[in-house]
């Protein structure tokens, strides 16, 4: 409870289960590296904390090998942790995940080359044992949601990288998830693609609000699209600030050129290098 | 390879097969050597015209065995690459069996076969067996490498290992499924026909050319040589057209090579555990011999198990000449095999090489080698017999073809991925091509060499048992025949063993010697 408390005071909004959308309690994780190298056993994760509110998008920024991916891919069910809890709602990740309420985009789409775009997004649907018939609508204003209308029968390898990357964001929305997790989703992308890429992110998202973890690179991303950012520092990894990001939404582009938006990536990036 | 590259490549192919046809028809009219060695190819087409009902029934009964054997063997193949894939321990346990499968000489297990089982039984397990392993592990690569990124996706949506089977693995395994098919597809007429030599079968191009090997008709032998390798080529391009948008041949090669390696008998957890799943290896392929001998119910003379073939080298009365006749024959044998991989790989090595100095070269000499490759090795025999007689020098060509072609295609293939900056690494200080060749390139594809020598130890030898059958009467392929002949069972399995285990020793001998070498 004390760590809620202190986290409410820094995000501003009122933290209590009810609307707890995403509670990382307590997370350790640690890699036993392979018995020839004589390395020490990697501290990916060391007591990690992160309370975000439901509906809310939080950043995980920090440098390269800082254990975001792995904070990411433990919230997720990817990798087991040593210790410590994750919860949606109050509902273990498990039961989230079975009943298909997670969404997940990587920094590489990851899309199956040869299925059409229309048949990647409806992945999920098929592993979660589905009718594929039933979410046909849904998956129709997803595509032109992600503005891929025309090209549902195209194969990823006939699309560009910025294409593709918004055909592995329909996929990770397509079963209406409850918890949205972007691993650099735009990584990959030059600096104009991704600022697009930024502004139909916030568009989607906003079109159907859920608790979001984007782990980035980029602190304009970040400080553009957070409600919160948690910066991350290695060895061992962990949180070791969390910014609060005021700004309304929808946000503008002309916010990447606001003087208050430069403050706040100063800020930012003050916490990151100390 | 993309589209234009490809008819590039039919077009060269088209091209130079004329021109050698054209030389072919103006050597054959030269009287001497035209007659014996080299009939014009107007005779050899006249043989199809007035003998055609023979060749059809001879060719469409290979067809039908090899067909059989190459069902059965890859359904075999794709059997066990499942349960290879989800139960890593079984696939260490019969380590061993995949290995003795994998460099098997199949001429020696033909006629123990043909002892066993009845009707064209025999050519159909033996085709089958040269399919199972190249296909087995081209379908177990295929199902392994998988994208990591592709399985996490579906594990994030609750799929277990039985979705990334259905949704991943089997889907990605097709290419390489089809590859190795290709291959198998050549393999299998290869099988079907060395199991015909023994079997005494009426039909067959084996036995086609068993009985046309004594006569000195040079038009029936070619004519015998081109149909077998046409067969074989027909198998090779069904799958080449279905996978025509997958995988290359060489990464199958490859895969065939790798794979034992990769489930190495090294690489394990307890030491303890480790030592009991060597030994359990080991002895899995004899369990299989004497309890498939047991479970078929037959006598120990005609089909001894393996305490009956130590008693048979070592104990029994005739113990001691049996092992002098069989090491005998072997001393005839071995040299040559191991001269034939020598051989093979030097110049495989060094014309690899010269492509890279001289790329022009590579354009006209590889297409006639990914044909070749894939001719089976019997249909040389006449050609080997008309050109070179019945001595050891065909016993040698026969080792040097069988490993040249496939060595020279990996080695190739090696050479070609050297990464490009290192090149020019080299070039930007005005290093020449032969630098480039010296201190990048070869020292890159080492792991290809070792690779083709393990693909290719296997092969030589079988080649050279081949000859040794057909054309020289010497070695161990002779001593076979010889007491097939003579009712010695418990020579013609010594001689099967006793090659299977100097295949399998080989490979190993090959193994260690890479690994002090990194």
């Amino acid at each position: 409870m004390n760590m809620l408390a202190k986290i409410s005071n820094v995000v501003g909004s009122q933290a209590s289960p009810a609307n707890a959308g995403l509670v990382v309690t307590n997370v350790s994780k640690t890699f036993s590296v392979t018995a020839q190298s004589r390395m020490e056993p990697l501290q990916a994760l060391k007591n990690v904390d992160l309370f975000c509110p439901q509906g809310s998008l939080t950043a995980l920024i920090g440098p390269s090998g800082c254990g975001k991916s792995t904070l990411l891919r433990t919230i997720a069910d990817l990798e087991t942790p040593d210790s410590g809890e994750i919860t949606i709602c109050g509902e273990s990740i498990r039961k989230i995940l079975t009943r298909g309420e997670l969404g997940i985009a990587f920094q590489d789409p990851g899309l199956l080359p040869w299925r059409t775009v229309r048949e990647n997004i409806a992945l999920p649907i098929q592993v979660l044992k589905r009718p594929v018939g039933e979410a046909s609508a849904h998956i129709n204003t997803l595509i032109s949601l992600v503005g891929l209308a025309g090209f549902e029968n195209a194969l990823p390898a006939q699309l560009s990288g910025g294409m593709r990357q918004r055909v592995a964001i329909a996929r990770a929305l397509v079963t209406r998830p409850s918890l949205l997790l972007l691993d650099e989703p735009f990584g990959a992308l030059d600096q104009i693609l991704r600022r697009t890429m930024n502004l139909e992110l916030q568009r989607i998202w906003m079109g159907d609000v859920t608790t979001a973890v984007l782990v980035t690179h980029g602190i304009d991303e970040a400080v553009f699209l957070a409600d919160q950012i948690a910066v991350m520092h290695g060895k061992p990894g962990r949180i070791t600030t969390i910014i609060n990001v005021p700004f309304e939404r929808p946000r503008p582009e002309s916010l990447f050129s606001a003087p208050e938006f430069h403050r706040l990536c100063d800020e930012v990036a003050q916490h990151l290098h100390h | 390879m993309n589209g234009t590259s490809t008819y590039a490549g039919y077009g060269r192919i088209i091209l130079v097969a004329a021109a050698f046809l054209l030389c072919w028809e103006l050597a054959g009219r030269v009287p001497v050597s035209g007659v014996r060695v080299f009939p014009p190819i107007s005779r050899i087409a006249m043989d199809y015209l007035v003998s055609w009902d023979v060749y059809l029934n001879h060719v469409s009964e290979t067809i039908r065995t090899a067909g059989l054997g190459l069902l059965i063997g890859s359904v075999a193949a794709a059997v066990a690459a499942l349960v290879f894939c989800f139960l890593p321990s079984v696939e260490r346990l019969f380590q061993g069996v995949n290995i003795t499968l994998f460099s098997i000489p199949t001429v020696a297990i033909g006629p123990l076969l043909v002892l066993i089982l009845g009707g064209s039984w025999p050519q159909i397990v033996l085709a089958a067996i040269m399919v199972y392993f190249p296909t087995m592990a081209a379908i177990l690569v295929g199902l392994r490498d998988i994208d990591p990124r592709h399985v996490d996706i579906v594990r994030a949506y609750g799929g277990g290992s039985f979705s990334v089977l259905r949704f991943v693995r089997l889907r990605s395994a097709v290419p390489g499924i089809l590859a190795g098919l290709r291959v198998a597809a050549s393999l299998s007429v290869l099988g079907a026909i060395l199991g015909e030599f023994g079997s005494g079968e009426r039909w067959g191009l084996g036995t086609f050319l068993l009985g046309s090997l004594g006569q000195s008709n040079a038009e029936r032998l070619w004519g015998i040589s081109i149909a077998a390798a046409a067969v074989a080529l027909a198998g090779y391009g069904f799958f080449a057209l279905l996978g025509k948008l997958t995988a290359s041949t060489v990464q199958v090669t490859m895969a065939a090579s790798r794979v034992p390696e990769q489930m190495s008998w090294s690489a394990g957890r307890g030491k303890l555990s480790n030592i009991a799943m060597i030994a359990g290896s080991v002895a899995l392929p004899f369990a299989i011999w004497s309890g498939g001998l047991w479970i078929l119910g037959l006598s120990s003379i005609v089909a001894p198990g393996p305490l009956d073939i130590v008693s048979y080298l070592f104990v029994s009365p005739e113990s001691a000449d049996n092992l002098v006749r069989l090491l005998s024959a072997l001393g005839q044998t071995l040299p040559l095999a191991a001269l034939g991989v020598v051989l093979g790989l030097l110049a495989a090595f060094v014309l690899a090489a010269l492509s890279v100095v001289s790329p022009g070269m590579l354009k006209i000499v590889l297409p006639i080698s990914m044909v070749l490759q894939s001719t089976p090795l019997v249909a040389l025999t006449p050609i080997i017999l008309l050109l070179l007689g019945r001595d050891i020098l065909a016993s040698m060509a026969m080792a040097v073809i069988v490993v040249f072609f496939p060595a020279f295609l990996l080695l190739v293939h090696g050479f070609s991925l050297v990464p490009r900056a290192a090149l020019e690494t080299v070039k930007v200080y005005g290093g020449s091509r032969l630098q480039q060749l010296r201190l990048i390139s070869i020292p890159h594809s080492l792991d290809y060499v070792f690779a083709a020598a393990k693909l290719v130890a296997p092969r030589a030898l079988l080649g050279v048992m081949v000859a040794e059958w057909l054309l020289t009467g010497t070695g161990i392929g002779n001593l076979m025949d010889v007491s097939r002949g003579a009712f010695d069972y418990g020579m013609v399995w010594s001689c099967a063993v006793v090659s299977i285990l100097v295949s399998v020793l080989a490979y190993h001998l090959i193994t260690v010697t890479e690994r002090r070498f990194r």
